[in-house]
């Protein structure tokens, strides 16, 4: 139930999507153990920003410290040589990583 | 005497004598704060890469061996590795050793409390708390940099295992054969290091205030988890003395526990069902070790508590199906959810509530909530015919509360009968009596329900008005104040008066002063912590019902509490002068 809209556009020299976290306690350190992970094995720069604050997505320590809650909107960016194949990656891991609560 | 004693709480009863042995201790005074020439730099980094390399192999190595039934602790060992690589850490200290020309210790102690100053200012308690996490997996990279790391791999002999606080890859890592006792400065009664201990039979005290500054690696000690304290350096005459209790109180559980399967009957053949108290599947083989005839009350809680998503009837289905399959067929009672007071769901935690011990909790919390309710006794129901189930509601204050309790379980059998669903029809519900209101309708609710079961920690708490985690009024907590006497007994001819049978589960029924008075009311059963089971069965074997009955009316002619107190003292420790010497008894803390 992804209402925001989930296409990559493009941006200068980067791309990007939104997505909306959608779990009961928001970025907290399961989901946040799983993006970082996920993000590690890309080359290029992945970041999220939450209300113009941006940090890196391959840090959990930086992830958690958005403390995005429930409904909070996020921007994915990411800019290098496997930037696109890494944030449709990614946009796949968010959903499964704050879907999967277990 | 010994050069230093320090109290904690003891988990798991015992008493040990051996050398202590921390892991995990960094002690801040030996981190190197020092400079270095600019050409040691990058190999002050290859030093901080390896140790979190170690580091990082050392959780891979835990996380593939986390049992099923530790999920949660394997979610824990994901973020700590992660916390490992994470270049806000690493990279931050690697630059910092190349900036700063220091040595990678202090370069890491910076990094930290770097981001410790940036998560104390997040508004959010779950994450600002998440820095204890930083500082654990820190601390393992500063114990490896420092060549510090104590591997219980590498003890030759069992040594008394300390630390700071056992974190989930750490208890994974243990080999636990070199482990005689444990003691941590951290941790509560159910905590997992607790609940490690006891299912391996070893002592345990947690809590224990000072343990880190006092004790010292190799250092004699002597951990008594009989009373809750450390003795460090102890005298020879304390070695004597400790040597001989740990003697006799390994003699006295041999000899319970080779008894312990034995019917819970006095001498003169009066028989009491002997139930656990459990809250987590982990338990059910402590049970029947133990000799426990059933689960007497099955705390339902653990499944929705610290959790972010409600669990699902399916998860609960399975959950209770298993326990009842396993215990088959011996008894199983499911309390439904009691959440409130000191358990609290994120859900109530939003409540704020100013009052919650007097709040929504309980069955209020589930009649508000019917569909957490009905989902939780479908998920009842459909495990009823996998075993003997009973069902209990607690917190009942009135008539009407158990009256629409019933009313949501009907709705769910007619539902299940709709969807052609097996369950018991005839599955015994029950109710728990901890309320004063509860007490002095109890002739009236034994004509609506199965059983009775007297709570009778919350009984007490509610009864004299006292918050026994308050420490200013917890010595008013007092077990035998003859209101609370009174109370029981006259819920237990309540019940029988209406043909009901009815047990007592709370921390009075596993009192080795309390039980012989209980059993002079003629109670049909007890539930209590499956560890307390073997002991207070050996009483029971003991004993005659006159001398019970004689016992329970001398109390009932005194109208003071120590009054009580003495003429109970008296008598029991006459009767049973090793039990109490191994028991921690509710009374033995006031005058």
């Amino acid at each position: 139930m992804h209402t925001v809209q989930q296409t990559i556009q493009e941006h200068e020299d980067c791309l990007f999507a939104r997505i909306c976290v959608n779990n009961e306690l928001g970025l907290h350190a399961r989901p946040a153990a799983r993006i970082a992970q996920e993000a590690q094995k890309f080359r290029c720069e992945l970041r999220l920003e939450v209300k113009g604050q941006e940090v890196d997505a391959k840090s959990i320590l930086d992830i958690l410290s958005l403390a995005a809650a429930r409904g909070s909107e996020i921007t994915l960016k990411s800019r290098g040589s496997d930037a696109r194949a890494a944030l449709e990656h990614m946009m796949q891991v968010f959903s499964c990583a704050l879907d999967e609560d277990a | 005497m010994a050069r230093d004693v320090v109290y904690g709480i003891a988990v798991s009863a015992g008493i040990s004598i051996g050398k202590a042995f921390f892991i995990n201790r960094t002690s801040r005074r030996h981190i190197p704060r020092e400079t270095i020439p600019a050409s040691r730099a990058e190999q002050e980094i290859d030093r901080l890469t390896a140790a979190s390399d170690m580091v990082r192999d050392e959780f891979e190595a835990a996380r593939a061996k986390v049992p099923v039934e530790l999920r949660e602790h394997g979610a824990i060992i994901d973020s700590h590795l992660m916390i490992c690589q994470d270049p806000k850490l690493m990279l931050a200290a690697a630059t910092r050793i190349r900036e700063r020309l220091i040595t990678a210790e202090w370069a890491l102690e910076q990094s930290v409390e770097t981001i410790a100053a940036a998560f104390s200012a997040i508004d959010d308690p779950y994450i600002r708390e998440r820095i204890q996490d930083v500082r654990v997996v820190a601390d393992r990279i500063m114990q490896r940099l420092l060549g510090g790391y104590s591997s219980t791999r590498a003890l030759a002999e069992r040594m008394v295992l300390m630390a700071h606080d056992l974190t989930p890859a750490d208890a994974i890592e243990l080999e636990l054969d070199k482990i005689m006792s444990f003691a941590t400065s951290e941790g509560g009664k159910t905590s997992h290091t607790g609940i490690l201990a006891r299912s391996l039979q070893i002592p345990a005290i947690v809590g224990v205030e000072g343990l880190e500054e006092s004790a010292r690696d190799g250092e004699l000690v002597i951990i008594d988890a009989l009373r809750g304290r450390i003795l460090i350096d102890p005298s020879e005459e304390e070695l004597a003395t400790y040597s001989d209790l740990k003697y006799q109180f390994e003699n006295y559980q041999k000899s319970i526990i080779r008894q312990c399967k034995l019917p819970g009957e006095t001498v003169d053949g009066f028989r009491l069902e002997i139930q656990a108290n459990i809250e987590l599947a982990e338990e059910l083989q402590s049970v029947l070790d133990n000799g426990g005839e059933g689960v007497g009350l099955y705390r339902t809680e653990y499944a929705f508590l610290n959790r972010k998503q409600p669990p699902t009837e399916e998860d609960l289905y399975r959950e209770y199906a298993t326990l009842a399959e396993r215990l088959a067929p011996a008894k199983v009672t499911l309390r439904t959810l009691d959440v409130g007071a000191d358990k609290m769901m994120n859900s109530q935690e939003k409540l704020d509530e100013p009052n919650p011990a007097l709040g929504l909790r309980g069955i209020r919390y589930c009649l508000k909530h019917q569909d957490v309710f009905r989902m939780q006794l479908r998920a009842i129901l459909r495990a009823s015919v996998h075993g003997n189930v009973a069902v209990m509601f607690p917190m009942i204050s009135g008539l009407k509360e158990v009256r629409q309790a019933r009313y949501q379980l009907n709705l769910v059998r007619q539902e299940l009968d709709e969807q052609g669903i097996p369950y018991n029809p005839d599955m015994p519900v029950g109710i728990m009596i901890e309320l004063p209101s509860a007490v002095m309708i109890a002739e009236t609710l034994a004509q609506e329900v199965d059983f009775f079961s007297i709570g009778t920690n919350d009984l007490i708490q509610y009864s004299l008005g006292i918050d026994r985690a308050n420490k200013h009024v917890s010595y008013l907590y007092q077990p035998l104040h003859p209101a609370i006497v009174r109370s029981i007994k006259y819920v237990v001819d309540a019940a029988h008066r209406g043909g009901i049978e009815v047990s007592v589960c709370g921390e009075v029924a596993s009192d080795p002063y309390c039980i012989p008075i209980l059993m002079g009311m003629q109670i049909d059963g007890v539930s209590i912590a499956p560890q307390a089971i073997p002991g207070i069965k050996r009483i029971i074997r003991q004993v005659n019902m006159e001398e019970c009955k004689q016992l329970l009316r001398d109390v009932l002619s005194h109208a003071t509490v120590s009054k009580i107190n003495r003429k109970v003292r008296q008598t029991i420790f006459k009767r049973f002068p090793e039990e109490l010497t191994f028991f921690a008894s509710l009374l033995d803390q006031d005058d």
